[in-house]
């Protein structure tokens, strides 16, 4: 017993003057690490971590962009985001010697065109954005795609994400056009098909997207399946949809910004999450899948089993993965704001 | 008077370095922005333009300028309406029960007001409290659309805003003379009469510095829009917003927060000028 | 008659303010998590609050910030309008109009032109930033409250002070403040409750080594307010008041 004792604390001692008095800084959403990983982590590796939050990927692009992308070692930003940093050079290139864990993530999901062989970015959690549903005032059954939101039943009721590039995807989906595209005649199509919607829209909701359904305020709208998860410990009668013409997709990735001052206690904590057992941690918490198939492994049944969390493969194939478009979200502001203040 | 003596010289030193440093050197820097080419790589280029100031002649932005400026004009009126009598009154009370209703009026303000916009939610929602109550007692029968319209953003803002118009006037109608109004009372004018030549006039630079603190900064408050308008009653703020972090446009949403400067200051000028002219006109001795 | 009514306009009054109050105290001990139903009473939330200590440090930084960017910005507050009200000097008008600016522009406008600013200047991002920041748009409606006091008082008070040979600094120790004190007082509570309530100027000018409440917050947003930000609102409104009923109790100690 006192060997083994002592050689933990050995090792505690070893890998605590490996990195002795480092810090990283994390800048993360918020409640995207369940409480306690980080104590962990430091605990066991003997770095400090100062953990700081943000609200949106655009506040937190801003303000890196404007400190020269230093001042934080690890940052979680969407994939659409990877690709726009990763091309204004405001990333640091992941050093993979120094991430050994990487081996426990799912090569589905590596290698996507947003970041070409994650030179730059390593997949932490993935969800999608599809049709929330409360089953007590509608029939989950007759809600099959995109397109019935559009009934007329349902004026007034519908609720959409306050996020342009993800209401421009569904109606550039019906159309059958990339979620993605940076055509201007194709996302004026989408805005003509979105005026027709607004009659139904109750609200663009920048809240958490469950509260809503929670509060009784709307019946059917839309969500992030990672909220669905998280409001059946409230009700059973909220249903998660994946339309047919296809849910949207996201992934959010680990980044080392480009002058970030703590660059190896940043790979040890990139590392660290990759563990089986945070990457396991994570996923309950969140309700949002992770890439990791040894931390998938550990996980109960209900969870690994859920539909919410876990898309079928031809879900996965019908979606799409939101990526950068570039200047064109100048053009989609555009329609954004003329749909919202309801412009001619 | 001239500026002469010590305490002059030390006090425009220190305001004067104070606000040159920390207000026009940054407010420099977005009128410099506002005349600059847009750049979504990198906010802007720095190369002379003047494109963003034709954009902001673009109908959109009058259409929200004049939406915002409305609800945030009802908020001011509303506020106004609240705060006056409650500042007159309070000032009413003895000096001991005064501290008190002020400090018992401005601690639900520091709670942080998102919390407090939440707590609206439930209030105004479908099913929320007034929703329950009035169907409950049976003056509806069906719930009212309280949440996400233009009624919860002027909500919203009014209860925000509130202690902006309530401690200006308080500081304002305190050092109110009680001896004129008796006198005023001697000479035989009723309430209303005492309250429309005495009070008010005494008291307009508190009343027009309530209504600058509230009207003002209501113009901006997006996150209020966002919550309780379920973003579909946007305030100026809410475009600015989106130039500066969605669209990454610097130089536009530099150019819209100068020109919302400059109409504003426009505006105030005119009322200001306009005032002068009425105060000239009916101006009587004490 | 008048006085029922006196009655029920501040009972309405303060039923406005306080309702939003009681619904998140209630909800800060509702068993449920998202408090649409009520599922009971428990002091979970408190216990869980106390385990959280990011989040009171963060309450305790941001009481810090909000009493030092008050008290500073009443200073010099109080200054600039006295300066405004007493002097002409030459950049007077600009003066004004940099206080007016402050007052208009956008936060987010604000936010970044002083990133911008600390940028350029070097200042490292953290309490100080935080605090030169809050001090200057807390400034406008100190001006602003105490200009307008300055405004209807007796201009004669001032000169009959003057005539009988007192200092400039004189006269404003012993007639102007005293007479401002109300002013001044409100001043403070405005800038105090805009310190400790700001979000978007404070999310570009702070850095991740002081992080304040309302940040956590606002981060809060996407994922719905927990429970434990109810039961912190809570403690600081008990709190703050017992801190005004203690210092209230020992001022009077000291009066006797």
């Amino acid at each position: 017993m006192r060997p083994i004792v002592l050689l933990g604390l050995a090792a505690l001692a070893f890998s605590t003057s490996v990195f002795a008095n480092q810090k990283v800084v994390v800048y993360n959403w918020s409640q995207y690490i369940p409480d306690g990983l980080v104590a962990q982590f430091e605990k066991e590796t003997g770095i400090d971590v100062e953990y700081s939050t943000y609200e949106s990927n655009e506040s937190m692009y801003a303000k890196l962009k404007l400190m020269k992308s230093s001042g934080y070692d690890v940052v979680v930003p969407s994939a659409y985001f990877v690709s726009k940093m990763r091309k204004e050079g405001m990333l640091h290139p992941v050093d993979k010697t120094l991430i050994p864990n990487l081996k426990n993530l799912d090569t589905n999901l590596l290698n996507k065109p947003y970041d070409p062989n994650n030179q730059y970015s390593i997949p932490y959690l993935w969800g999608s954005t599809g049709i929330a549903v409360n089953g007590e005032e509608i029939d989950p059954k007759s809600i099959t795609s995109w397109s019935d939101l559009w009934n007329q039943k349902f004026a007034g009721d519908v609720l959409l994400t306050d996020d342009v590039r993800e209401v421009f995807q569904i109606a550039l989906a019906i159309k059958g056009y990339s979620g993605n595209t940076r055509n201007e005649k194709e996302i004026k199509e989408a805005y003509e098909l979105l005026k027709t919607l607004m009659p139904n829209v109750q609200a663009f909701n920048s809240d958490a997207p469950r509260m809503p359904y929670l509060a009784g305020d709307t019946n059917i709208g839309m969500i992030w399946n990672g909220e669905a998860w998280m409001a059946k410990e409230e009700t059973k009668h909220l249903h998660y949809i994946y339309p047919k013409e296809g849910a949207i997709f996201w992934v959010d990735s680990f980044v080392i910004p480009k002058n970030a001052s703590n660059v190896k206690a940043a790979h040890a904590f990139i590392n660290f999450m990759l563990k089986a057992t945070s990457a396991k941690k994570c996923m309950e918490h969140t309700g949002y899948a992770t890439p990791n198939l040894a931390g998938r492994a550990l996980l109960s049944n209900k969870v690994k089993n859920s539909p919410i969390i876990n898309p079928s493969k031809e879900d996965i194939e019908r979606g799409e993965f939101q990526d950068d478009v570039g200047d064109v979200i100048q053009i989609y502001q555009k329609y954004w704001n003329m749909l919202k203040t309801g412009a001619k | 008077m001239k500026v002469k003596g010590f305490f002059a010289v030390i006090a425009i030193a220190i305001v004067g370095s104070w606000l040159g440093l920390f207000i026009a050197v940054p407010n420099v820097l977005v009128l410099i922005t506002s005349f600059l080419e847009n750049d979504p790589q990198g906010f802007f280029h720095l190369q002379f333009s003047t494109a963003a100031y034709h954009q902001v002649f673009d109908p959109l932005f009058w259409r929200v300028f004049l939406h915002s400026f409305e609800m945030s004009f009802k908020a001011m009126i509303i506020c106004l309406t609240i705060a006056f009598p409650f500042s007159y009154w309070l000032c009413q009370f003895s000096s001991k029960v005064r501290g008190w209703l002020l400090f018992l009026t401005i601690v639900p303000f520091w709670t942080n007001s998102l919390v407090r916009a939440y707590a609206i939610k439930f209030i105004l929602g479908k099913k929320g409290l007034v929703n329950s109550t009035l169907l409950f007692i049976g003056v509806i029968d069906k719930p009212l659309k309280l949440l996400y319209s233009e009624f919860a953003v002027i909500f919203g803002l009014v209860y925000v805003l509130l202690p902006f118009m309530i401690l200006p006037l308080y500081a304002s109608l305190e050092k109110l003379d009680k001896n004129l109004l008796s006198a005023a009372r001697d000479l035989g004018a009723n309430g209303l009469q005492r309250m429309w030549y005495i009070v008010i006039p005494l008291s307009m630079p508190g009343i027009l510095a309530g209504c600058l603190a509230v009207f003002l900064p209501a113009m901006g408050m997006f996150y209020i829009s966002d919550l309780l308008g379920g973003a579909k009653n946007l305030l100026l703020g809410n475009l600015i917003k989106t130039e500066f972090l969605s669209t990454q446009n610097w130089p536009y949403g530099a150019a819209m927060s100068i020109s919302l400067i400059v109409l504003m200051a426009g505006m105030l000028f005119i009322y200001y000028k306009a005032a002068q002219h009425v105060q000239k006109r009916g101006e009587f001795d004490v | 008659m008048f006085k029922l009514g006196k009655s029920l306009f501040f009972g309405a009054v303060f039923l406005y303010l306080y309702l939003p109050i009681i619904v998140l105290t209630a909800n800060s001990f509702n068993t449920s998590k998202y408090g649409i139903k009520w599922r009971g009473f428990s002091w979970k939330w408190y216990e869980r609050l106390f385990d959280n200590d990011a989040l009171l440090t963060a309450a305790w930084h941001s009481i810090i910030v909000a009493a030092c960017a008050a008290t500073f910005a009443c200073v010099i507050g109080t200054l600039a309008a006295i300066a405004l009200y007493r002097y002409k000097f030459r950049g007077k008008s600009l003066m004004t109009g940099s206080l007016f600016v402050m007052l208009v522009a956008p936060d987010i406008v604000i936010a970044i032109a002083f990133l911008s600013l600390f940028l350029l200047l070097g200042i490292s991002l953290g309490f100080w930033s935080l605090l030169i920041a809050h001090i200057t748009f807390c400034l406008p409606f100190v001006v602003v409250t105490v200009f307008a006091r300055l405004r209807d008082m007796d201009p004669n008070l001032l000169a009959a002070a003057k005539d009988l040979g007192a200092s400039d600094g004189l006269m404003i120790r012993k007639v102007l403040l005293p007479l401002l004190s109300p002013a001044i007082i409100s001043g403070w509570l405005l800038a105090f409750t805009l310190s400790l309530d700001d979000v978007i100027v404070s999310t570009f000018v702070t850095g991740p080594s002081f992080e304040i409440l309302p940040l956590k917050v606002f981060s809060l947003v996407k994922v719905g307010v927990s429970p434990e930000v109810n039961a912190l609102s809570v403690l600081i409104l008990l709190g703050s008041l017992t801190f005004v009923i203690l210092s209230q109790m020992i001022l009077k100690k000291g009066k006797r």
